[in-house]
């Protein structure tokens, strides 16, 4: 275990700077999600964590020591790839040994031990002679992850190691690396670009966007207290709307581009031009007259439990999700009323 | 049509060319290195074994082949490697530069080497002035010379052969290997060389049989003196006009090279196989 501290990185690939100084605080044992859209550099910094990549500017360091020079081979981490990287001439069983007899940790005898722990961690055991060729997906996604965790290294990196897993596995997969790290207590960098992966594992989520840390926090509190447009955009729940937010007497307002206003929580500091972002759970559809704005119902997607809407309001589309027991017609008119204190107020996108 | 005639009659090109120039002669070949005076007679054969002189020559060329495998092997591996790894733009000028001696005629190439090679030639010249040879020294009509130029006019087909391979190993391979605690050369030895082997493999029987049936350069190159076995069969058949031998000294050559290949290719293919 040990903390990772990156200070000021930056990368270019020839002219094209892709990491523009980023500075990140990893305290040790913690689960850390970069996340982002692809090209933000949340793989490029990976790999820089892990030595794939030299850095053009700023440090890294491993347990208060600088490795910014060093070669993957002499840093104490390991790395499960999305494509897995099983060796294909290894058997399963050699493929998990392999980190132990390259940095030569223990005996024969103390190898084969921790290979058959690190198998039964992730239920292979009884797969140890197979070639990781005649595995499927999923277990060759734990063989990785095994022979990710077998050397216990201080720290763990995981490249998008659950985005070729279908829907089923990745939520068991989810559930096994939470209790591995809990179990463990690695410090563990998970890359991602999938935002309900990220809240529902990490400690802490970092969200890059275009090579800067656009905001970091712990996942209720990012996805609570987006700081920006592009946050709550990319958090995937929030609908945005273009408002003017202006005071009358005691009661704060949001007026919408068509002039229906929304009233706001009286705790908002903004005034004037400002984007409202609304989570689409937080969006409570009515008959028309009953709601506080109205908007008209453009589809209807069914998805088994709710439903979802696309509504016109203002002239935005924004998303709903509701329940199945009231069904609104495509083409008709409703009422929408949101709690003013779920309502975010971001400076204007 | 059924896919079985189908197929049968896309095979059946290929197949008559090889009946043609191929069976057909081997054939006429086998019966020749068997005929006599009075009927059929292994004499041509006990000759050839009982003879010191051939085989001599016949451990020659086997020997030599087996060298010229091994240095282009050695050479070739990092080669490919290096070409597999390099831009596509250097990749192109270092397949270039590989194939380029293949532009030259054969004849051509190995009178370059004579004039590098001779006593007065620039390389024995340059170790005489190092103070490294004798005065006499020369390398033509050396064993050494042979491999030399064969080395060189084969070194492509080795080099392309484990490049086709190379360029299909996931590059990932390789960066596991070095997160998992593999320097550069282990990660070459541990993960690219063993999946790199059936190139190696396809290489070697290419350059093996290529050299033990090669005439021109070992002839050039050796001299009358260093004799292979293809350099005897073409004595035979033009010096002393005794095809029978001829065709007993060709079986010959082309049994031991198959006694050699098939093992060899049934061991490798077993290991990257299984």
């Amino acid at each position: 275990m040990a903390d990772v501290r990156l200070t000021q990185i930056k990368k270019a690939f020839g002219k094209v700077e892709v990491l523009h100084g980023i500075t990140l605080d990893i305290p040790s044992g913690e689960f850390i999600s970069l996340l982002g859209a692809s090209g933000c550099g949340k793989t490029t910094l990976l790999r820089i964590v892990a030595g794939l990549e030299g850095v053009t500017s700023g440090t890294v360091e491993l347990a208060g020591r600088d490795v910014t020079a060093l070669p993957p081979e002499k840093r104490d981490i390991a790395m499960m790839f999305q494509s897995y990287a099983l060796l294909p001439h290894l058997s399963v069983s050699e493929n998990v040994r392999f980190p132990l007899r390259m940095r030569r940790i223990g005996s024969r005898e103390e190898q084969a031990e921790k290979v058959r722990d690190a198998l039964e961690t992730v239920q292979l055991g009884h797969l140890a002679d197979r070639k990781p060729t005649q595995l499927s997906g999923g277990q060759q996604q734990r063989v990785a992850l095994a022979r990710a965790i077998v050397s216990r290294p201080s720290v763990l990196l995981l490249d998008e190691p659950l985005s070729n897993l279908d829907a089923r596995l990745r939520e068991d997969m989810q559930v096994e690396l939470i209790e591995i790290h809990k179990r463990l207590g690695l410090t563990t960098i998970f890359v991602t670009h999938d935002q309900e992966e990220a809240l529902s594992l990490s400690d802490r989520i970092v969200l890059l966007n275009g090579g800067n840390v656009e905001q970091q926090g712990a996942p209720s509190e990012i996805y609570t207290n987006p700081a920006s447009g592009y946050v709550s955009n990319f958090l995937g729940a929030a609908n945005l709307l273009p408002a003017v937010i202006s005071e009358t007497g005691d009661t704060l307002s949001a007026r919408l581009e068509d002039g229906q206003s929304l009233p706001l929580s009286s705790d908002e500091s903004r005034r004037g031009a400002a984007t409202l972002a609304l989570r689409q759970e937080d969006v409570i559809l009515c008959p028309e007259g009953e709601g506080q704005i109205v908007g008209e119902i453009g589809t209807r997607i069914y998805l088994g439990a709710r439903n979802r809407y696309v509504v016109h309001v203002a002239g935005t589309e924004i998303r709903v999700l509701a329940g199945t027991e009231t069904v609104f017609e495509d083409g008709s008119r409703v009422g929408l009323t949101v709690d003013p204190a779920r309502i975010r107020a971001l400076p204007q996108s | 049509m059924s896919d079985r005639a189908e197929n049968t009659l896309l095979v059946l090109p290929g197949l008559l060319l090889l009946a043609l120039a191929f069976f057909v002669p081997i054939t006429q070949m086998l019966v020749l290195s068997v005929s006599g005076e009075n009927g059929p007679t292994l004499d041509h054969f006990t000759r050839f074994l009982g003879d010191p002189y051939y085989l001599n020559v016949l451990w020659r060329t086997v020997r030599l082949s087996l060298i010229i495998t091994v240095i282009c092997a050695a050479v070739g591996f990092p080669l490919a490697y290096i070409m597999a790894r390099v831009g596509p733009r250097l990749r192109l000028w270092l397949i270039v530069l590989v194939i380029l001696p293949l532009m030259t005629s054969v004849v051509v190439r190995t009178f370059g080497w004579m004039v590098l090679l001779s006593r007065s030639g620039l390389v024995p010249q340059v170790l005489r002035d190092l103070g490294l040879a004798e005065r006499n020294f020369s390398i033509m009509q050396t064993e050494l010379a042979i491999v030399i130029g064969m080395v060189q006019v084969l070194l492509p087909f080795m080099t392309l052969s484990i490049l086709g391979v190379v360029t299909r190993i996931d590059r990932r391979l390789e960066e596991a290997a070095r997160t998992m605690g593999c320097t550069f050369m282990q990660t070459l030895r541990t993960v690219v060389f063993p999946l790199a082997v059936p190139g190696i493999v396809a290489g070697s029987l290419l350059v093996f049989t290529l050299s033990a049936s090669s005439f021109v350069t070992p002839n050039l190159l050796g001299g009358s003196r260093i004799q292979v076995l293809a350099a005897s069969i073409y004595r035979s058949v033009t010096q002393t006009l005794d095809w029978p031998f001829a065709a007993a000294q060709a079986v010959i050559l082309f049994a031991g090279i198959l006694l050699i290949l098939v093992p060899y290719a049934r061991l490798a293919g077993g290991r990257s196989n299984g």
